[in-house]
């Protein structure tokens, strides 16, 4: 078993994918096929934003992809290339 | 230096490519056939039966029939009255499959992050180890 902050990492995202999975799943599949006097309809947004939330999110992201570098040019590489 | 390769198994669909001497190998398997006295129909059909669609083919070939079902259930297109909620659960459908194939790379991700196996006394000794080699070298002359 892995030690310290990676099973808190770990667990921490495998319990966020399964909140957003069922807070989605819920949204999508089941609220359509209960009664809209429900109070359950309170919790969750209008039927659009199922679609829109993700659209947004999956652009910005696809964004950043792009700006952020993925690699970093560190002067140990620079340094290891020296000794050699 | 490439004979450490495997051989690709027949009927396997690697290497994709085609070698360019393509059509003096299907002579040799002809030659090599009939000599078996098997008939030659069998290297033919072996030959036609090896797929030539890639993976990615595949799986636009998939993501198009869906796509093409999902749009003609939509927009009504096969005339048949749908249910409300059915309606309702399905508009959205692409997007929630992505989410839900988001979701599971992350769950997925995360897990195997959590229950990767450390080795600790491992780490500790090579550590050490390493030490070990840089102190001797540095005694032999080299410098770091």
């Amino acid at each position: 078993m892995a030690t310290g902050t990676d099973q808190v990492v770990g667990f921490g995202l495998v319990a966020v994918s399964l909140i957003i999975f069922t807070y989605y799943t819920t949204w999508v599949i089941l609220l359509p096929f209960i009664d809209s006097q429900h109070v359950i309809h309170k919790y969750f947004l209008p039927r659009a934003y199922a679609v829109l939330i993700p659209l947004a999110t999956g652009l910005l992201l696809l964004l950043f992809v792009g700006k952020t570098p993925i690699l970093q040019w560190s002067p140990d590489l620079a340094g290891c290339a020296s000794t050699l | 230096a490439l004979c450490y390769l495997p051989e690709p198994e027949r009927g396997r669909k690697f290497p994709r490519h085609r070698p360019e001497n393509y059509s003096s190998q299907k002579a040799v398997r002809r030659k090599s056939s009939s000599r078996r006295g098997l008939p030659d129909a069998d290297a033919d059909l072996n030959a036609t039966l090896r797929a030539t669609m890639t993976k990615l083919t595949q799986w636009l070939w998939v993501l198009v029939l869906l796509g093409s079902a999902w749009a003609a259930l939509t927009m009504g297109a096969l005339g048949l009255e749908l249910p409300f909620p059915c309606q309702e659960v399905l508009w959205p459908l692409p997007a929630y499959l992505l989410v839900s194939a988001g979701c599971y790379a992350l769950g997925t991700v995360g897990y195997r992050v959590a229950t990767f196996h450390d080795c600790e006394d491992a780490a500790r000794e090579l550590q050490s180890q390493i030490l070990e080699a840089r102190a001797d070298l540095a005694r032999r002359g080299l410098r770091f």
